[in-house]
């Protein structure tokens, strides 16, 4: 495929709300972003030092 | 480096007038002692929410890394060659994955009101990485030299000079957004990166809303 065809390539697929249009490579990307944030709040953070954690710390 | 017991410190003996002296002490009180690389953390900071930061430093090195390596056959060496597709799309994704971290850095942050205890600084300066971030990107965008940098620069030309800056910022000349993307624009990220990181290690982490920092 030559860097042409690249170019001339069909517009990408968008998604319509009223006066919202996105793509929708950019809207799953929002999609991902969102859903790694709602993982980083939920999903337990590993921790080897009981210790340290009853201190309040941790290594 | 070690001293004899006997001899007197240099801040001691320090002439207060000296303005290596006065430069030396002004670095040494920029983090509090201990804080630079520190191996402890308070027990709230063992969440995901609070790697972002990190992973988006990281993903900044990256993009760095690559950048220099791209910068060293030109401006076009990378659309004919193999190991130049590869290292412009690690500069592509680790930029895409910078990004991505620091947006995800940002809403951690943003929820968690990270002004709190005379932080505002470690906030501003956050905000204004995150706008010149964007900038610089931008200007990448206007650098790859093909039909998409071109058409980026027609389409941007009259909002940007719509703002006043076009006399020195000309989308429509690849050199300057060039030399805007791997000179000028680098060194303000880098300034404030570093700015902000120390801002980070000087006030400490900020706990949680809901952080019981009595028990």
């Amino acid at each position: 495929m030559s860097a042409l065809s690249i170019v001339a390539a069909g517009p990408g697929k968008y998604v319509d709300w009223g006066v919202i249009q996105i793509s929708v490579a950019n809207l799953t990307i929002i999609g991902v972003m969102i859903l790694l944030f709602i993982l980083a709040l939920v999903v337990p953070f590993p921790s080897h030092d009981e210790q340290g954690q009853r201190k309040g710390h941790r290594r | 480096m070690t001293t004899r017991e006997s001899e007197p410190s240099t801040k001691e003996t320090a002439d207060p007038k000296n303005w290596t002296n006065r430069l030396r002490g002004w670095l040494e009180g920029l983090v509090p002692r201990g804080q630079a690389l520190p191996d402890r953390q308070p027990v709230y900071v063992a969440s995901w929410i609070y790697v972002f930061g990190v992973l988006t430093l990281t993903s900044l090195v990256v993009v760095i890394a690559s950048g220099c390596v791209l910068s060293l056959g030109g401006t076009t060496w990378w659309h004919v060659s193999s190991l130049g597709h590869y290292v412009n799309s690690i500069h592509l994704w680790s930029v895409e994955l910078f990004f991505g971290f620091m947006v995800v850095h940002l809403w951690g942050k943003f929820w968690m009101a990270a002004w709190r205890g005379k932080r505002a600084l470690t906030w501003i300066t956050g905000v204004v990485l995150f706008g010149v971030s964007i900038g610089t990107s931008f200007t990448g965008f206007l650098s790859q030299s093909n039909f998409s940098a071109q058409w980026i620069a027609g389409e941007g030309k009259d909002g940007i000079n719509s703002t006043g800056v076009g006399a020195f910022f000309n989308v429509l000349n690849p050199g300057q957004m060039l030399t805007w993307h791997v000179v000028l624009l680098p060194l303000v990220v880098g300034v404030l990166t570093l700015m902000h990181i120390i801002l980070v290690r000087r006030h400490g982490v900020v706990p949680p809303l809901d952080a019981d920092l009595e028990g």
